[in-house]
């Protein structure tokens, strides 16, 4: 059997004191394996951002255990911390946090830089993923020259440079008209498919999480339901109804309308 | 409540833009300094004895008030500009939170009048503290003594101070918040960076670039040739291309760091966001950048112009003497009467130099002397400025003096020199120190060698030994430019009656040691005073040039401090404020996995390029600049001290980088505060 990338294990991150206290994750556990395509969909305020926060470190956890590649991510520290920010994740954001006076390329390039590794090796990956990205007509633009796909396809080529372990999708749809949106899924699941690339991807798009080999669904911090899309007779169509299915049970579905 | 509000945003200000905080404490400094300079203790003296010169002087301060009013306003709303962007968002959290612009207006108006009380609680102690010490240090260091210290406290300076400062406090503060006003709220939630400013064809930066290259060369060339100083018209063309230059020069420079970030593609660390921080910065602010490196450039040229000025006037020191005593009356009696007077016991030596006018037979002194032979032989020499002047003088001497021999030995011996030979049918040539320089004495001197005849009244003399430049009085009772020293005989025969007696003395070393020589010769003034003897002291010489001192360097020190100041305030400032607007690029780079350490040191190298580019401009121009001005301006003496120049200009090089250094250490702690408050890298929503 495969070793999981990514392992949580009744994972807690609870906000306030005592009465005022809000349990934005309680008790989360469940794994990634390698080359999944993994969804996470829940309502505002679902815990689901929290979830991706704790995994990307950016917030850290009241209690449980995050580990990557068997590695307790929140006991790392200092360079260790940045080397796994930078190499193990690759996080992808909703509204891509490109840095607007650098361009397309340099943009790619950035954490070649920043983790020291030389342009040779990154070149071949840059050509590589500017080709399937279709973005080598912007590498010499600056952001404010590009639209928001071509954005966000940077953004998801300067995530994938250094060939991380995982990566991390906050809501990567949510800037994009429909048409971006569709291309860019169907960029990742390419990735995913072909490269077998790890993705996990929070969302609050049906059509966006339609392309996910696996969805969690997250209510009030608990996971509250999980589809897994059969392969290979499931359409992308059929898969995408049944997550409108679970969509419209959850908040506790027609029970909670007065 | 309201009023609470206004006190914790001030104090929040204050904390977060220390370096505003301080450009406000500096101008009410500068102000109160300006101003209080009449009442400084140098100043009351040299009005004693220059008080026509001091008047002038003092008579300039309302106009260096005013330029300095007008400097400083630009500061001030440079400086209130950035922050007040800074707190845009904050501003138009306000707005949407239903507040009034006219409240806002007034809440930003009782905060910036809040501060400025602030400022002025604080800085006007610490301006009359230092104008103090000023004043005590210089008196001090010319030896008037601190004992007759008059406090310099003035209210009329403390009252236009603080007039000043708030009359530019709330202009700016008026045309900032009209700017202000206008805006809608969304542009002030979300203010742009200004990488999305639209961009030109990149041709036309190079263009800018080359052409602000070619008019600053021009410039320079202009400058140092010194065609500049040939008439009001060159100058200004000379300036206007140096300020053209300067600014098409950082308009053009996008280009160059263009360059450099694509030089760092590939390379590791975050060399291409330091070229693109870099290169953003200067193309949002380039006339900030090309006015700041314009300051320091001025800034440098008063420093070297300033110090020069006042080593040169420092170092013309060639005292002998300290007095001159005419008695027109009964000149022979003079000795006798400083005894009877009590004085005798102060003096070391009291002798009398004879100096006389020739004329010729029909009394025409213009005809009394021709010296042919001598013309010939300089003009025989290569041609230089000395060798023209010097035949221009020799060639119409309307009015020559002779110097009785004994007399001059005296002076000499107490000088410590050498008394000179000759004999009955010989004379020493006589010059002014002044009109004498090195250039002119080395020509004279090697004319001399070759021992001219001259002839005086129909009597030939042969010239000889070297120009004597030693002043045979101890200041002004007469100024030669040309005068023959002659053994006592022929000097009787060639003034006739016509000489005057001028007595010179020398205070005892004992006197002067014990009371330092400002002191003493004060003292013995006010002794003769109460006799009737006509005397000039060394004092008024030693005042002249005091005052020269005094003047130009307290007044071009005075000037390059503040351009400095600004200069450097508004670099810190832009910095900062960008480093701010685009906090959210530090973010990402944080959330991509950059180190702390190499975010600083990647924010480090962009704060010494920014610094670095207006200064190494200013300071490419400064050498042509101090250069021009020395060609303008200086006396012929000093443009010969080139080794002492040098010194001066290492001084001032040194002092810059001291101050570089401070103002880049304050920017660079304030950047990495901040980037630490990045570090926590939090979702924003």
């Amino acid at each position: 059997m495969k070793q999981a990338i990514l392992e949580i294990e009744s994972l807690r991150k609870y906000y306030g004191r005592q009465e005022n206290q809000t349990k934005a994750l309680d008790g989360i556990s469940f794994t990634v394996m390698p080359g999944e395509y993994l969804g996470i969909m829940g309502a505002s305020g679902s815990g689901k951002s929290t979830l991706l926060n704790c995994i990307a470190t950016v917030i850290r956890p009241t209690a449980g255990h995050i580990l990557m590649d068997g590695v307790e991510v929140s006991a790392l520290k200092g360079s260790k911390l940045a080397d796994y920010r930078g190499k193990e994740i690759g996080y992808l954001f909703q509204n891509f946090e490109l840095l607007d006076n650098l361009t397309g390329q340099e943009n790619i390039l950035l954490p070649l830089g920043i983790h020291g590794v030389t342009e040779k090796e990154g070149n071949k990956r840059l050509r590589e993923l500017a080709e399937y990205l279709e973005i080598t007509g912007v590498m010499n633009k600056f952001p404010s020259q590009m639209s928001g796909g071509q954005k966000q396809r940077v953004a998801a080529a300067r995530a994938l440079i250094l060939n991380p372990q995982i990566i991390l999708a906050d809501e990567p749809t949510g800037a994009l008209d429909t048409k971006n949106a569709r291309v860019l899924m169907e960029k990742l699941a390419g990735l995913n498919r072909m490269q077998q690339t790890t993705i996990l991807m929070v969302t609050h798009d049906s059509n966006a999480a339609s392309y996910c080999s696996r969805i969690l669904f997250i209510q009030d911090g608990v996971i509250f339901h999980e589809l897994r899309r059969k392969v290979p007779n499931e359409t992308r169509e059929q898969f995408y109804e049944r997550i409108l299915a679970v969509m419209a049970q959850l908040g506790g579905g027609s029970a909670n309308v007065l | 409540m309201f009023f609470n509000l206004v006190r914790r945003n001030s104090k929040r200000n204050r904390r977060e833009n220390g370096l505003f905080f301080f450009s406000l404490l500096a101008a009410i400094v500068a102000f109160y300094i300006i101003l209080s300079l009449p009442n400084q203790d140098i100043m009351g003296f040299l009005r004693e004895m220059e008080s026509g010169a001091v008047d002038r002087l003092l008579s300039l301060i309302p106009a260096f008030y005013a330029v300095t009013l007008f400097i400083l306003f630009f500061l001030i709303y440079f400086a209130s500009r950035y922050q007040l962007e800074r707190r845009s968002h904050e501003l138009g959290m306000y707005l949407m939170m239903g507040m009034r612009r006219t409240k806002l207006f007034t809440m930003l108006l009782a905060e910036d009048l809040w501060s400025s009380l602030v400022s002025i609680v604080v800085g006007i102690p610490v301006a009359i503290l230092l104008s103090e010490v000023i004043s005590l240090v210089t008196a001090r260091a010319v030896g008037m003594g601190i004992l007759g210290h008059q406090s310099a406290v003035s209210l009329s300076a403390i009252f236009w101070t603080i007039a000043g400062f708030v009359l530019i406090k709330l202009a700016a503060f008026l045309l900032l918040s009209g700017k202000f006003a206008s805006k809608e709220i969304g542009a002030l939630l979300s203010p742009t960076p200004e990488g999305a400013k639209r961009q030109r064809p990149a041709v036309l930066y190079r263009i800018a670039l080359a052409l602000g290259v070619l008019l600053l060369a021009a410039a320079y060339l202009l400058a140092i040739s010194g065609e500049a100083w040939y008439s009001l018209a060159v100058m200004g063309i000379t300036l206007a291309f140096g300020i053209a230059g300067t600014l098409l020069l950082f308009y053009g420079l996008r280009t160059v760091l263009g360059m450099l970030a694509q030089r760092q593609s590939g390379k590791s660390g975050l060399g291409v966001f330091t070229f693109r921080q870099l290169q953003e910065n200067v193309i949002g602010q380039p006339l900030s950048l090309a006015v700041s490196s314009l300051l320091i450039l001025a800034a440098l040229c008063c420093f070297g112009y300033g110090a020069s000025m006042t080593l040169y006037y420092g170092s013309n020191d060639t005292h002998t003497l300290d007095y001159t005593f005419q008695n027109s009356e009964n000149p022979s009696e003079l000795p006798e009467k400083l005894k009877s007077a009590g004085l005798e016991e102060y003096f070391a030596s009291v002798f009398d130099m004879r100096i006389g006018q020739m004329r010729s037979e029909s009394n025409d002194p213009a005809e009394a002397i021709h010296m042919d032979e001598m013309l010939e032989l300089i003009e025989q020499q290569a041609d230089s400025s000395a060798r023209s002047d010097l035949l221009n003088a020799y060639s119409n001497i309307d009015n020559p003096y002779v110097i009785s021999l004994s007399g001059y030995n005296q002076l000499l011996a107490a000088a410590g020199e050498p008394p000179i030979t000759l004999n009955n049918n010989q004379a020493a040539l006589y010059g002014y120190d002044s009109f004498t320089n090195r250039e002119k004495a080395e020509l004279i001197n090697h004319v001399l060698s070759q021992e001219p005849e001259i002839v005086a009244n129909g009597e030939r003399l042969q010239l000889t030994g070297t120009i004597q430049t030693r002043n045979p009085v101890t200041d002004r009772a007469i100024t030669l430019y040309f005068a023959l020293i002659v053994p006592d005989e022929t000097f009787d025969r060639l003034a006739e009656e016509r000489y005057t007696h001028y007595w010179d003395a020398t205070l005892s070393p004992g006197f002067v040691q014990e009371n330092g020589r400002m002191q003493a010769i004060q003292q013995i003034n006010h002794k003769l005073d109460a006799t009737d003897i006509h005397y000039e002291s060394y004092l008024q010489s030693m005042g002249r040039q005091l005052f020269y001192q005094v003047a130009s360097s307290y007044l071009t020190l005075y000037l390059a401090v503040i351009f400095l100041i600004i200069a450097n305030t508004v670099i810190g400032m832009q910095f900062l404020t960008q480093q701010r607007k685009t906090g959210r690029r530090y973010r990402t780079l944080v959330r991509l996995g950059s180190h702390y350490e190499a975010i600083c040191l990647s924010a480090n190298r962009q704060i010494r390029w920014f610094f670095a580019l207006p200064i190494v401009v200013a300071a490419v121009g400064s050498v042509f600049g101090v250069r021009a001005l020395f060609s303008g301006f200086l006396p012929p003496d000093l443009a010969e001290n080139i080794h002492g120049l040098y010194r001066i200009a290492f001084v001032i090089l040194f002092l810059l980088c001291v101050v570089e250094y401070g103002y880049m250490l304050v920017v660079t702690r304030a950047s990495s505060k901040y980037i630490l408050t990045r570090m926590e890298a939090g979702r924003e929503e």
